[in-house]
């Protein structure tokens, strides 16, 4: 049984994963950099505190996050909308088998949009940047490459979330409303709710924590990076487990 | 001749066998108690109204669903347990439960990477399924015809020693079920164990050496085909003459039951054409036809399954 194999050619024989991310890759690209246009011809003075040119690139993930996780949890919603599911299930029976497959085929897509995203937002970013006058970031900046590469971790992490969310939830669309409170409406609330509630959430909900990862220079508000991707990581893990009891338990 | 291991494994091991199949949703019982086996190199038909439990059934042979209660086994085995499901049990449950947008061959690809099987595999399916010239186009552009041709090509991939078919002739224009019916008879020859479900008798009379009824979850009849045709229709004798009043008088004399069918008809009951005859000969009457004619099974199934047909209301 070549159960990686029967994922791999799932993933891979149909449009949708392909343009997902695609459509992470350009429009969070995009999104960056209509991000920074209104940037550019600011005198370099008037940059704001704590400029950090990294996380600034990077500003499209807000958008790409969405997508990545619809990639992973459409693998899984689409099977349940077709049917397919209850097919695959009968010849791969080994339920924890399957569902490892398909994580880790999530995974690598995940992570080779992530890679994509991030290193086409940031070298355009500060192409842009740098064709303004602006303080740039290269790649061998001290914690340039660290942010970087949590940058794709972050990715990684929602594409897997995702997934689990779409395992816990059969429906596309029920992921879609999931994923959108999760990585855009919290960490967008999060500042406006007063009290302890507010600065515990922008501190420590996975998608705000989590986005930590890419910063360079360090915000108040926030945790720092290891932290930050550690805490989604717990999150991912823990959701994902969830999602690994309850595929392997109930009825399909 | 002395049975060896392997001969008794051969003849043995790839029974389906439930035991007191039970499955509950809430309060209601889709399948209750069921107990019955499945015998290999026959073509066993699953008969019940919609809504009798036999998807419920077939999801649990699968291991699709837990069953409540009780158990259904492959060889005296769960699926979940068995070394080589794909080359074990191959099963059409739904043709349309397929991506609309992936083609054939890719479809098959990948089961054949689940089965641990090559693109040779695939071609050969294909071309079993007449498929070969659709092998690259989206199922989305298919009839249903060729969805259940795809779904067939897809059970059969790793050549199973179990097949299992929900409804496989739903849909299906005449040479298609034809064409399904010779593949099932042929691979039932080859000493396969084949189980097909449906709610038509009619497809079961002209299909399937073996029946096993359902309704409302419960098992009604278990028996091969000729033994429930003689258990459970009656016949009647028809005679058609002229002198119908005539003959009438004498079969009432005669202690006999019979009904008016028509102005030159009777059906009498209970009795054989040689004992109608004997009597109108006697009576001197001039008989035009003289037939037995046996209640149509789908009536028999009909009456089986009306005490426990639970959609019987809503159909009227």
């Amino acid at each position: 049984m070549n159960v990686l194999g029967f994922e791999w050619i799932k993933m891979r024989s149909i449009s949708s994963p392909w343009l997902t991310a695609l459509s992470a890759i350009f429009a969070g690209t995009t999104l960056s950099m209509l991000g920074v246009s209104d940037l550019i011809g600011v005198s370099p003075a008037d940059l704001p505190d704590g400029w950090d040119p990294t996380a600034e690139s990077l500003k499209g993930f807000l958008f790409a996050q969405l997508l990545v996780g619809m990639l992973g949890a459409h693998s899984i919603t689409s099977e349940y909308a077709t049917g397919l599911i209850g097919t695959s299930l009968a010849v791969v029976p080994a339920r924890f088998r399957l569902l490892a497959a398909k994580t880790t085929v999530v995974c690598v897509m995940s992570l080779g949009t992530g890679i994509a995203t991030t290193l086409l937002s940031f070298t355009a970013i500060q192409a842009m940047l740098a064709g303004a006058g602006l303080a740039s970031a290269g790649i061998a900046d001290p914690g340039v490459a660290r942010a970087l590469v949590g940058a794709m971790l972050y990715l990684t992490l929602v594409g897997l979330m995702g997934l689990a969310v779409g395992v816990l939830t059969r429906s596309t669309t029920a992921s879609l409303a999931t994923l959108i409170g999760v990585t855009l409406l919290v960490p967008a609330i999060a500042p406006g709710i007063p009290g302890a509630v507010g600065g515990w959430l922008q501190h420590y909900w996975p998608i705000s924590s989590g986005q930590a990862a890419y910063r360079v220079v360090p915000v108040d508000a926030v945790v720092g990076p290891e932290l930050g991707l550690g805490i989604l990581a717990a999150v991912t893990a823990a959701v994902g487990t969830a999602a690994f009891v309850s595929f392997s338990v109930r009825d399909a | 001749m002395s049975w060896t291991k392997a001969d008794s494994k051969l003849m043995g091991a790839m029974c389906i066998r439930a035991h007191g199949l039970t499955k509950r949703y809430g309060g209601k019982t889709a399948v209750d108690g069921l107990s019955f086996s499945v015998q290999p190199g026959v073509i066993t038909g699953f008969l019940g109204p919609n809504g009798a439990g036999k998807s419920t059934t077939l999801r649990m042979l699968l291991g699709l669903i837990r069953p409540t209660q009780g158990a259904i086994t492959i060889g005296g085995r769960p699926i979940a347990e068995l070394e080589h499901p794909a080359r074990t049990i191959g099963a059409l449950l739904d043709a349309r439960a397929v991506h609309p947008q992936r083609t054939a061959y890719d479809h098959l690809l990948a089961f054949a990477h689940a089965a641990g099987l090559g693109k040779a595999r695939v071609d050969k399916m294909l071309d079993l399924a007449g498929l070969s010239n659709a092998a690259t186009s989206r199922p989305d552009q298919f009839s249903l015809g060729m969805y259940q041709r795809l779904g067939l090509a897809t059970a059969l991939l790793g050549d199973p020693d179990v097949l299992v078919l929900d409804e496989p002739l739903n849909g299906l224009d005449p040479e298609g079920i034809r064409w399904m019916r010779s593949l099932m008879r042929s691979l039932a020859s080859k000493g396969r164990t084949i189980l097909f479900s449906s709610h038509l008798m009619s497809e079961m009379e002209i299909t399937a050496d073996n029946l096993i009824v359902i309704g409302n979850g419960r098992l009604i009849a278990d028996s091969s085909l000729a033994e429930f045709i003689k258990a459970h229709t009656s016949t009647v004798v028809l005679v058609r003459t002229a002198a119908r009043e005539q003959l009438a008088r004498a079969l009432s004399d005669a202690g006999m039951r019979f009904k008016a069918i028509a102005s030159d008809t009777l059906h009498v009951a209970g009795a054989d054409p040689s004992c109608v005859g004997g009597m109108a000969a006697k009576e001197g009457i001039t008989l035009d036809e003289l037939t037995t004619i046996r209640e149509p099974l789908e009536k028999a199934f009909l009456r089986l399954t009306r005490s426990v047909t639970q959609y019987e209301g809503q159909l009227a």
